[in-house]
């Protein structure tokens, strides 16, 4: 599907892709990773033109890209980038729709394509289609930043660090949802993240790379089992380190960066909040700093009105665990909750962290796979 | 009063229409100008950072002295007010349409190209109407500059407002003052006004709150 066939580029002297030969199938997720620096993103751009390579041909379903017009390049391959980049002159629909409408479709099929899209990613088209961006919140811009690339149907979808502005947990949804899409619509995906965790959960191929060239291409369990360099293994960070307490309690595998606010907490600066952390779930404490509840924003959205703060909205019987607990408990309470994440508590009740489902994937890595020495 | 308006309505009505005249007509000239050269400054932000500060330089000198050199350039026809009008409304706007374009956010340009968008597509639909809430302020000072700036016609027996004001002035009548000099305030709100209006139709909502 995409081959890059010798390909290089240098700015002012310094070699940033370095004869780089590889070829992602189509389907397939490919992430490209590595230290800042690496080349990933620049590797990314050449792929519709966004940047020139020096030397070496890329070709996109059999054919050289440097013979293919640029804009009609670009218009068959999404485009998803970090900073979101929706338009925010422009509606929903309107966003979705600036590649259709660059190839001239008409109005009713755009508006077709519109209904379509925002059905896969279950936002109703009467409520958000005429909305702007600035009145969604970030896990919800950058949905529609995706149904944007993939309006006109492309069979590629580059991906810059799509994530990278995201909270933890509205990003594990995204990543969730990013792969169904793909599997449901068999795209060929390039991602770039310098996330390893994203890299693994998202993967089919990783493409390790380090000063312009491919240091490991591989599949997420074979990385895993045979990383190609130390640096690669400091990438995957704990997994490969501290394995020797098996087995783990929650506050092993917890993240601890979460955002809480008490539970007399306004409706309105919540949901301001929420939009600016780019969250979809708050959780809540008493007065006390003692844990109450959570409350997520679907809910705000269906039944806020009326109330002046967020208490009577809270979910009390949302799943936690207490942090010296064993992990298996909160990863049972994970699963049979259906939840993305349980609240982390300590035994005073208050707010610790939150274990998610990658927390849970790199637990079980680590158990199956040890440390790599 | 109405002996007043009696006497004068008239005059007063003919020398608010040519002073219009003037003002319309001008900053239609200047607009069209300015956002040609605003666009085509914001694709060469080397040559922007020559001129935009030798044209800041020439807003300095008095409008007095310009359109007398002019005066003895042209001569005293329409002309001579409407290019002088024009070129000193051309600055804000000029201004106004470089900084909003040059401002818009790398992301965007970023979002429009790797959609397929060529420079010209890219222009159209998103720099500029990113860019149109900075214009159409930059519209608003250049308007109501030029309406006050218009009354210089009458130096040259152009007529407008000025007319009014500076036989006031000679003939120490007050009131003769206030015609000329009450219109020409009235106009400069209706077109600030009027620019309002166009703010309403123009510019999407969420972009409408940041400007001034």
């Amino acid at each position: 599907m995409i081959r890059f066939e010798h390909v290089s580029k240098s700015y002012g002297g310094t070699l940033v892709l370095d004869d780089l030969s590889f070829e992602i199938a189509p389907g397939q997720l490919a992430v490209l990773i590595g230290p800042s620096g690496c080349g990933k993103t620049t590797t990314l751009k050449t792929i519709n033109r966004l940047i020139e390579t020096d030397k070496g041909d890329i070709y996109v379903n059999g054919r050289s890209i440097a013979r293919l017009n640029k804009v009609e390049l670009r218009c068959s391959i999404g485009y998803v980038i970090q900073q979101i980049g929706l338009f925010p002159h422009m509606t929903v629909e309107q966003n979705i729709c600036v590649v259709p409408k660059l190839l001239k479709y008409s109005k009713e099929r755009c508006q077709k394509i519109t209904h379509e899209m925002l059905e896969l990613v279950k936002m109703p088209y009467e409520e958000y289609a005429h909305k702007y961006p600035n009145q969604l919140s970030g896990g919800q811009q950058q949905r529609i930043g995706v149904l944007r690339a993939l309006a006109a149907s492309p069979p590629i979808v580059l991906m810059d660090e799509p994530f990278g502005a995201l909270d933890p947990m509205t990003r594990l949804v995204l990543q969730e949802e990013v792969r169904r899409l793909q599997q449901k619509l068999n795209k060929t995906i390039v991602f770039v993240t310098h996330d390893m965790d994203e890299a693994l959960t998202m993967a089919d191929t990783v493409i390790f790379m380090e000063k312009g060239r491919i240091v490991q291409m591989a599949s997420p369990d074979e990385m895993l089992r045979n990383p190609a360099s130390d640096l690669i293994c400091s990438f995957m960070g704990k997994r490969s380190l501290n394995n020797q307490h098996l087995p783990q309690t929650v506050a092993d595998i917890m993240r601890d960066k979460v955002v809480t606010v008490t539970k007399d907490h306004g409706v309105r600066a919540s949901v301001e909040l929420m939009s600016r952390k780019n969250i979809d779930t708050l959780i809540l404490t008493n007065a006390d700093g003692s844990y109450a509840g959570v409350v997520s924003v679907d809910r705000i959205k269906r039944s806020g009105k009326g109330y002046k703060t967020v208490e009577p909205l809270m979910n009390r019987g949302y799943p936690f665990s207490y942090e010296d607990e064993d992990g298996q408990v909160a990863f049972d309470k994970l699963i049979d909750g259906g939840v993305n994440y349980v609240v982390v508590l300590r035994r005073d009740r208050t707010v610790a962290g939150i274990v998610t489902k990658t927390s849970m994937a790199r637990s079980m890595a680590e158990a199956v796979w040890g440390n790599g020495e | 009063m109405t002996d007043f308006l009696e006497i004068y309505g008239r005059q007063i009505a003919q020398a608010a229409g040519t002073h219009l005249y003037y003002v319309l007509l001008s900053v239609a000239i200047a607009f069209a100008v300015s956002l040609t050269l605003g666009i085509l400054l914001s694709r060469a932000p080397r040559w922007a950072n020559i001129i935009l500060p030798l044209l800041s330089l020439f807003q300095t000198v008095p409008g007095i002295v310009f359109i007398g050199l002019l005066f003895l350039a042209i001569g005293i026809v329409p002309a001579t007010i409407i290019i002088a009008l024009a070129i000193y409304a051309i600055f804000p706007i000029l201004k106004n349409t470089y900084v909003g374009i040059i401002e818009v956010d790398e992301s965007y340009r970023e979002a429009a190209k790797g959609c397929g968008m060529s420079a010209l597509q890219a222009l159209i639909r998103v720099e500029l109407p990113l860019a149109l809430p900075a214009i159409i302020s930059g519209l608003r000072m250049s308007l109501v500059y030029t309406v006050s700036w218009a009354v210089l016609a009458a130096m040259i027996g152009l007529g407008g407002l000025g007319d009014l004001i500076f036989a006031g002035i000679s003939s120490n009548n007050n009131a003769l003052i206030l015609a000329g000099a009450l219109p020409a305030a009235l106009m400069a709100i209706l077109c600030s006004l009027g620019i309002d209006l166009l703010r309403g139709i123009l510019i999407p909502r969420p972009l409408r709150r940041d400007v001034l």
